[in-house]
Formats: structure tokens, C-alpha cells, sequence
């Protein structure tokens, strides 16, 4: 979880001997010690290591693609090539219907796909863990209340609400973020609030309540970081589904055309005939970087989840 | 519509005011266009096996509008008023081969000495499909309410404008008074109904033709089924006057995947794929050489076109919409008329299945096509349109753009068809020049375009229509007379152009009977339509479709060289399409079904085996 920089405390840093360090600095040893622990286990999974290798692909793929095939790969007044030529040398993957180079548009179709995965994922998970968390928290009339919004959000189909979200409003890259963001949160509502109810029933938290803690702080600092291993797996597993909810809208016509993305480029072939012409090259690129960054980001998940879960941990 | 041009695929006209459907509703409409995305092709529908097992010869059409209207008064949509075309029968048809009127219900014609007094002799061969005779009674009839009746006027209200009167002395005989001299009473696109079934009707303006089949008709076919976004189905009328269509039954198979319908194709479901508008050049490269089908590539009777919202208006005077201010200057319209490299789009996009747009009528109809000479023609010269925006007051600012005298910059919101792949990517084209000048530039790209519209509310939109051998309909709508009456109603009108010099050259050709000199003055009106600069013609496109010659041995194209097939002026090709010996065998669906079925048999003995390892591993795993 906190695998990445942990600045260390002021006051552990002058210290130095771990004796007198203070309790600020023993919790951040405690967590370095943790996230050094969680690297160990997930280390030993095949699974999540291949995938982690693909995702940092992707993303130096990704973000290097403004250094590597730049913007002008988008532009169709100066496509180099001719419509819908096959892969050749001078393009290793054909061209698309306007003759613009289908490799560089993967790449840079890579940016929006990620991108929209991520804040979609990240806005998805926000509003499940708010809803979990305070439902999970405050019980009585609210939580009813909020878990049956949560069933109903649950049982709708989410495509459907998210095509008709794109479809009311304006076709952007923000609105296909909402859309997928708002529609998909309901699972991790339903487990963050679980893992809440089991939390709280503990019983350091009815010591915190009563020095004196009130919801605030129960929920901030007791309740969230023990979630949040839950919250973090769950981002990554969501974070694939994401990006195929991205590439499912952009393929049905709801994206916006002028942006290029994996599933705008599916898109793009479907309605330039290529798939009765036969066209491979057009189809099969944007669908099979698809499938492996959410086939990546799934294994990554699944290993998460089982190095946090000790259930799931002890049987593979 | 009208007759005159029919809407084609790109801009679904409404039919009234009060059809106007609210925004959940079209939400919910796009959202159900979409399912149907999701749900790929129409499931083979059982129409085909029950007429196959009767031994009919079925002619199957793959089609991607869906249907407005069945009611001839509302039909405004290119697939609705080629079905009207098959199912009743007009006062005179154009030829096939030129164009030129000729008989269909009415035998003769003649005028009076001053043009205002039109006698038809109506024949006394045709019945309606019910055994009744048609007589001149149902042509008065229908003409009196176009004329008597604001909602059943929708659809061919522009034909009966000038009419005073109009009787049937004699069963045979129709005369018609003009209140003003007309040009195209030979050219009266108007389905003439009967009027024992439709006078009962009673309110025009919802009645849909579509609750009692067969319908009654007296065309080559008679409507005996139809559903929603699925199919319309016409039997065969052997008692058509002109002959009995060869064929035994039509249908009208609804596909919204384009793709699909190739594949139906290729595979024999359908006999026919009418693009939607066009095949693309992917796939009639794709299907041209193959066995057994032909690639009709043929002149187009549409044009595709660019329109300028020039300031919504009513007739009332009052204005609404927000299309952009500063499109109201000629220069800057002209501007962005300059930086459209037509000949790029006729190359990348339509891939030389189109001709270069000019003037407003397409090539085809030589009579009116008219182009402008060279000092008045606004070629592809960015240069030119930089400096018309300069003079017009748009200079570019510090980061290129082009900012108004108000300080905002001009970006342009251009309305598109979600549906025509053709308008997304001329607007990737047009995003790139107009960004080149410091113009930014929208894609709206919707379902349903006609909400904003009818509205006014955008700055420039794609834009096409069909047009007829007599073109006084694609004329009229750019009208004063085209506007809505008032804001919240509906106008015929196409982009709310009303220019007082347009107008009175469009009086003048309509009154004016000498062919020679009527072309002439349409050629003015052209001529002053595109100085005016609010529609940018960019091309003609090619009507490009497919058959199957193993299940249509011949069909008559109109005009008959190099002619298209699907949506015609008349019933022509339905009517004259000669079935082969294999046509109507019902070989392709079945297939479908077995390949369907061993396809998900394999699927789930995978799955099973894939799950049964999985099990076996896990139990391993639990030891």
C-alpha cells in the first residue's frame, strides 16, 4: 500500500537512535516495515509480477508518446499515408482510414484510455469508500437510506446508466469519466461498508470513543486505514473495468470523435467498414492493447488482494 | 418532404411541432438506438422462412433509416417516401431513362391558354388494391385536404400553395384552378390516397398509416406489414396497372450496423444493401469481384453540404437560437468556405465515390446543375480566407487565435450525425483547416440532431438532401416563406436562410413554364445561394450499393446509365427487379442458426473444460 517515498518524521529523523524515536516516527517505521513486507509477499506472485511488468509498459509507453510519435500523429491533413493500407514497413501496423499511421495512434491512444481508466477508477472508489465508510459509520435511517440507493445503483445495468449519462450530456472526456465513475461504485460501497461494520466492532474503537473521538476522528484515523488495503485493491481491479467501460462508450459512439482512444479506434474501423473488408490491422491492435492492459491490471489486483487478504493469501 | 427532395439519411426532419418529442423521451430514444447498437443485427426475422415456404420469390433490402412515417401526408424521410412511392400511385411519374413526366395516374394533361386552368385525364385501369376504382374523386380529394388541412399539409404542403380550386367533374377527369402560373403541376409529387379509406382519418397529423394491413393502395405494391426498426414488408400487387412486379414480395430489413448488413450480403440473407447513405470504400472495395454480387457505383442525386445558421428567425420577425454572431458577415462566411479543401475530402473521405460539390443541384440533373464561374468561385485558398477575416475584424491574438472586436474568440460549434461516419470525419478535416486560420471549432456529434436544430441552436451543421428531377422543393426551403410561423412552430425551412433577392427568383422560376428559361433563372437562384455563402456544397455523393446477382438477375437503375437503385424518383427498380432462379431461398438464415448453435456448443464445452481443470486444481489446492 504505502509502497512509495515515506518521508520520514522530524522527529525520527534527528533522533536516530529507534529508541528515542517518538510515536510519529515509530508509526512511520511500522508502515515502511509493512510496505517492505507487502513487496516481499507480492515479489512471489508470477502473476502479479507480470502484470505489474505490462502496467509499467503501458505507462512509460504512455507517457513518453509526446517524445516518441508526438501529436502531429493525430492530425489527418497530413497523413502520410493512404487510406487503409495493410502494414508494411514504412507502417508496421497499416494506416487507418484517413492514412495516418495506426502504431503511433495505439500509442497515443494509450493517454486517453489510460487516463480516463485512472480518473474514472479513482472517482469510482472515492464515492464507494465515502458511501461505505459513513454507512457503515453512522448506521440507523442514513445508512438504510444510503445502502438502498447503493442496491439500486446495483442492480441498474451500469452500461445502460452510463450510455444514457453520455448521451445527455456533451460529448467529452469528462463526461465519459463521470459517467463510468458514477455508475460503477456500488461494489466497493457494499465492501467498504462491511469491512467498516467489522472494524468498528472492535474494541479499541469504543476506546476511542470513549476518550473522547469523535465521528470524525473514528473514521479518519481508525476506520479509513484499516480499509484501505480493501479500498486500494479494489481501485486496481476496478481500474480495468474502467477502461473497458471507456472503450465499450467510445465504441458505441459516445466518446468524443476528435479524441483518439483505443475504443474510439474500434470505432473508427466499425464504421469505415473495416471489419467486413477484412481490414485486420485496424481492429486487432486497438482490441488486443485493450484486453492486456486490463488483463494487467486485473493480475496486479488479484495479487493485492491476496497479499492483503490472509484468507485469499494462504491458498496460492 | 416532399416529394420534390426527399430528406435522405442525414437530417431526420420532424413532421410537426407536435411531434416534437421532449428530451427525456429523445434521451431515452438515443439510449434505445444505441441498445440495438449493442444488440448488433436484427435477429433473422421469421418473415423470411414462412414466405420461403410458400415457394415466393422474396426480394430482401438491407436498410439503416428507420421510418418516420407510413402516412404519404407526413413522410418526409428518404426510405418513407420511396415506400409511398411503391404503394400509391402519383398523378405522373418520371421517366426512367431522362426524367421527363410521364403518365402514371393520369393519362394526358393539358392547360389553358393562360397556364392557370390544368385538365388530367385520369385511367380508368388502376383500382385500389381493396377492388374499388380509382377515380379523379381521390386525387381531388387529396389534393382539397393538402390544401384544407394544416397538419396534412406536412409533408406536400409546398404543391398545393398556389391551387384555388380543385374538382372532378367525371370520374376521369381532374381540373385544377392556379391562383398564379406554377411550374411543376407535371411534376406533382404527391401520393394520391383513397378516399373511402382515409376520409375517417381523424387527426392527420397523428395518424401514421401503420394500425390496418394490408394498407389499401393502388401502387406495384401493397403494404402488409411493418414494424419499427425492424422491417417493412410489401406484397406484390398483380393487378398493377403498368404489370406486376416480378418479384412476390418486398421487404425492407432494418440494420443499424452497416457491417452487418454487408455480411448479411455476403451471405445471402438480403438481396440488397442500400448504404446508409452509401456503402463505404472499404466496403465496396471489399465486395466489388466477388461472386455473385455487384457493386452498383452510380452518380448521386444528393448533395452533402455544409450549412451556416444565419440567425434563427420566425416569420413573426422573431429571432431565437444562438448561432454565432459573426457568422451574420458574409466575409467570415466566406472565409471559412475558402479554407475547405474540397477535392482532399473527395479523395481521403469519400475516396473518389464523389464528385466535387459547386452549385446546389448535383451534375446529374444537367438542366439546373450550375457552377461558378471563376472569378465568383471560392476555391480552397486559406490565404484569401486569413485575409477576408482580417478585414472583417477577426485578427488573430497573441496565441493565434482569431478574437472578435468583443475580445472572445471565435470557436464554431458544428452539429453532425452521430450516425454518418462521413460528417465525423470531414469534421476531423475541417477541425484542422479552420485551426490552421485561428478558428476553433466543436464536433457536436448527436443522435438526434433535429432538437438543436429546429431550434437554432448551432453555429454550422452537415447538411444533405435529395434531390428531384424537378428541384423546385430543395428550391423552396431556402425560402422566406420556409420559415416557421412562429418560434416554437416548424418551418419546411432548411437552415432558416430568407434573402429578399432569392426569394424573388424563386417566384420567377416557379411561375416561369419555358423549361429553357425556367433553368436559366435557377441557375440565378444557385448562383445567388452561393454568393450568399450559407451553403458550402463540398460534394455530390456516389450512391454506392451492392446485390446479389444470384438473387436479382436484373434491376433497371435511374437514369438507366449509370443510374442508382435504392431510393429512386418512382418505383422503378422494385418494380422491374427480375428475380434469379436461386432468389428466395431461405438458405442463409438456417445457416446462420446451425453456425449460431454449434458456435455457442463449443463455447460452452469450453468453458465446462476450463472449469472442470480449474476444480481440479483448486481441489488439489485444498489438499
Amino acid at each position: 500500500m504505502t509502497a512509495g517515498a515515506t518521508p520520514p518524521a522530524p522527529g525520527a529523523a534527528e533522533a536516530g537512535a529507534p529508541g528515542a524515536a517518538g510515536p510519529r516516527a515509530l508509526a512511520w517505521r511500522r508502515r515502511r516495515a509493512s510496505a517492505v513486507r507487502f513487496w516481499r509477499q507480492y515479489r512471489t506472485r508470477r502473476a502479479g509480477l507480470a502484470g505489474l511488468a505490462a502496467l509499467v509498459l503501458f505507462a512509460l509507453v504512455a507517457l513518453t508518446a509526446p517524445l516518441t510519435v508526438g501529436s502531429g500523429v493525430a492530425g489527418v491533413t497530413d497523413a502520410p499515408g493512404g487510406p487503409l493500407e495493410a502494414p508494411s514497413g514504412e507502417f508496421p501496423l497499416g494506416t487507418d482510414r484517413f492514412g495516418r499511421d495506426l502504431l503511433g495512434l495505439v500509442v497515443w491512444g494509450s493517454r486517453v484510455s489510460l487516463l480516463v481508466g485512472l480518473l474514472a477508477a479513482v472517482l469510482s472508489v472515492v464515492i464507494g469508500a465515502v458511501v461505505g465508510v459513513t454507512a457503515g459509520h453512522f448506521r440507523g435511517v442514513y445508512a438504510t437510506v444510503l445502502m438502498r440507493i447503493t442496491d439500486w445503483f446495483l442492480v441498474m445495468p451500469a452500461l445502460v446508466l452510463a450510455i444514457a449519462l453520455a448521451t445527455v450530456m456533451s460529448r467529452s472526456l469528462g463526461t465519459v469519466v463521470l459517467a463510468i465513475g458514477v455508475t460503477s461504485w456500488p461494489t466497493t460501497a457494499r465492501l467498504v461498508r462491511a469491512q467498516t461494520l467489522a472494524v468498528e466492532s472492535r474494541p479499541y474503537i469504543e476506546r476511542a470513543r470513549a476518550l473522547g473521538g469523535g465521528h470524525w476522528h473514528v473514521m479518519t484515523r481508525h476506520v479509513l486505514p484499516n480499509v484501505m488495503p480493501l479500498v486500494l485493491a479494489q481501485t486496481t481491479l476496478m481500474i480495468s473495468s474502467s477502461i473497458l467501460a471507456e472503450a465499450t462508450l467510445a465504441f458505441l459512439g459516445l466518446g468524443d470523435p476528435t479524441v483518439i482512444s483505443w475504443g474510439g479506434l474500434l470505432q473508427d474501423a466499425r464504421e469505415a467498414g473495416a471489419v467486413s473488408a477484412g481490414d485486420w490491422w485496424y481492429l486487432l491492435p486497438p482490441g488486443i492493447a485493450i484486453a492486456v492492459v486490463a488483463l494487467a491490471f486485473t493480475l496486479c489486483g488479484r495479487a493485492v488482494e491476496a497479499v492483503l487478504d490472509p484468507r485469499l493469501g494462504v491458498t496460492r | 418532404m416532399s416529394p420534390q427532395a426527399q430528406h435522405s439519411a442525414r437530417r431526420p426532419h420532424p413532421n410537426s411541432s407536435r411531434l416534437r418529442a421532449p428530451r427525456p423521451l429523445a434521451a431515452a430514444g438515443a439510449l434505445a438506438l444505441a441498445f440495438s447498437a449493442v444488440l448488433a443485427t436484427p435477429l433473422d426475422p421469421l418473415t423470411r422462412q414462412a414466405s420461403a415456404a410458400t415457394g415466393d420469390k422474396v426480394l430482401t433490402v438491407a436498410v439503416a433509416q428507420s421510418v418516420d412515417s407510413l402516412s404519404p401526408f407526413l413522410a418526409t424521410r428518404l426510405l418513407s417516401t420511396s415506400v409511398q412511392r411503391l404503394m400509391y400511385e402519383y398523378l405522373t411519374d418520371y421517366d426512367p431513362g431522362d426524367a421527363h413526366p410521364v403518365p402514371g395516374l393520369a393519362t394526358k394533361w393539358t392547360a389553358s391558354a393562360d397556364k392557370l386552368t390544368w385538365t388530367y385525364t385520369i385511367r380508368s385501369d388502376a383500382k385500389w388494391s381493396d377492388g374499388q376504382k380509382v377515380t379523379a374523386q381521390d386525387a381531388a380529394w387529396t389534393f382539397r385536404k393538402l390544401m384544407t388541412d394544416q397538419a396534412a399539409a406536412t409533408a406536400n404542403g409546398n404543391f398545393v400553395t398556389n391551387f384555388r380550386s380543385v374538382t372532378a367533374p367525371s370520374p376521369t377527369q381532374l381540373v385544377i384552378e392556379l391562383k398564379k402560373p406554377q411550374a411543376t403541376m407535371t411534376a406533382l409529387d404527391v401520393p394520391i390516397v383513397p378516399e373511402h379509406i382515409w376520409k375517417d382519418v381523424p387527426d392527420f397529423s397523428k395518424f401514421n398509416n401503420d394500425t390496418k394491413f394490408p394498407v389499401v393502395g393502388d401502387g406495384p405494391f401493397v403494404l402488409t406489414g411493418y414494424k419499427a426498426d425492424s422491417y417493412v414488408r410489401l406484397r406484390a400487387n398483380k393487378d398493377f396497372w403498368r404489370g406486376a412486379p416480378k418479384f412476390d414480395e418486398l421487404v425492407f430489413r432494418y440494420y443499424k450496423d452497416q457491417d452487418a448488413a454487408v455480411a448479411a450480403l455476403r451471405k445471402g440473407e438480403v438481396s440488397f444493401v442500400a448504404g446508409a447513405p452509401a456503402l463505404t470504400p472499404a466496403q465496396a472495395s471489399s465486395l466489388d469481384g466477388q461472386k455473385n454480387i455487384r457493386v452498383n457505383d452510380a452518380p448521386g442525386r444528393r448533395f452533402y453540404a455544409l450549412a451556416t445558421n444565419p440567425g434563427a428567425r420566425a416569420k413573426n420577425g422573431r429571432k431565437f437560437g444562438d448561432g454565432d454572431p459573426s457568422l451574420l458577415d458574409e466575409r467570415v462566411r466566406h472565409a471559412l468556405f475558402l479554407a475547405v479543401d474540397r477535392k482532399t475530402i473527395i479523395d481521403k473521405v469519400f475516396q473518389g465515390h464523389a464528385v466535387e460539390g459547386q452549385g446546389y443541384i448535383p451534375p446529374r440533373f444537367a438542366t439546373y446543375f450550375w457552377k461558378p464561374s471563376a472569378g465568383q468561385a471560392l476555391g480552397y485558398d486559406p490565404a484569401k480566407a486569413a485575409h477576408l477575416l482580417d478585414q472583417a475584424g477577426y485578427r488573430k491574438n497573441a496565441d493565434g487565435r482569431r478574437v472578435g472586436k468583443d475580445g472572445r474568440p471565435l470557436n464554431y460549434r458544428v452539429l453532425c450525425h452521430a450516425t454518418d461516419p462521413n460528417d465525423k470525419a470531414v469534421g476531423q478535416y475541417l477541425r484542422e483547416w479552420w485551426a490552421k486560420l485561428g478558428i476553433g471549432m466543436t464536433l457536436d456529434c448527436l443522435d438526434n440532431v433535429t432538437d438543436p436544430w429546429l431550434a437554432g441552436k448551432y453555429d454550422l451543421a452537415f447538411d444533405g438532401w435529395s434531390v428531384n428531377p424537378d428541384p423546385d422543393y430543395v428550391l423552396s426551403i431556402h425560402t422566406c416563406a420556409a420559415l416557421p410561423a412562429t418560434p416554437k412552430d416548424t418551418g419546411p425551412t432548411d437552415n432558416f436562410v430568407c434573402d429578399r433577392t432569392y426569394d424573388d427568383l424563386y417566384d420567377r422560376q416557379l411561375a416561369e413554364y419555358d423549361p429553357a428559361k425556367r433553368a436559366t433563372v435557377v441557375k440565378q437562384l444557385e448562383s445567388r445561394l452561393y454568393d450568399l455563402g450559407y451553403m458550402n456544397v463540398m460534394a455530390y455523393p456516389n450512391a454506392v450499393e451492392a446485390y446479389r446477382t444470384d438473387q436479382i438477375a436484373s434491376i433497371e437503375t435511374m437514369p438507366e446509365a449509370a443510374g442508382n437503385i435504392y431510393g429512386q424518383d418512382g418505383y422503378w427498380s422494385w418494380w422491374s427487379a427480375v428475380p434469379a432462379d436461386s432468389a428466395g431461398s431461405s438458405g442463409g438464415g438456417s445457416t446462420g442458426i446451425v453456425v449460431g448453435v454449434v458456435a455457442g456448443v463449443v463455447v460452452l464445452a469450453g468453458a465446462g473444460v476450463f472449469l472442470a481443470r480449474r476444480r481440479r486444481a483448486t481441489a488439489d489446492d485444498r489438499e
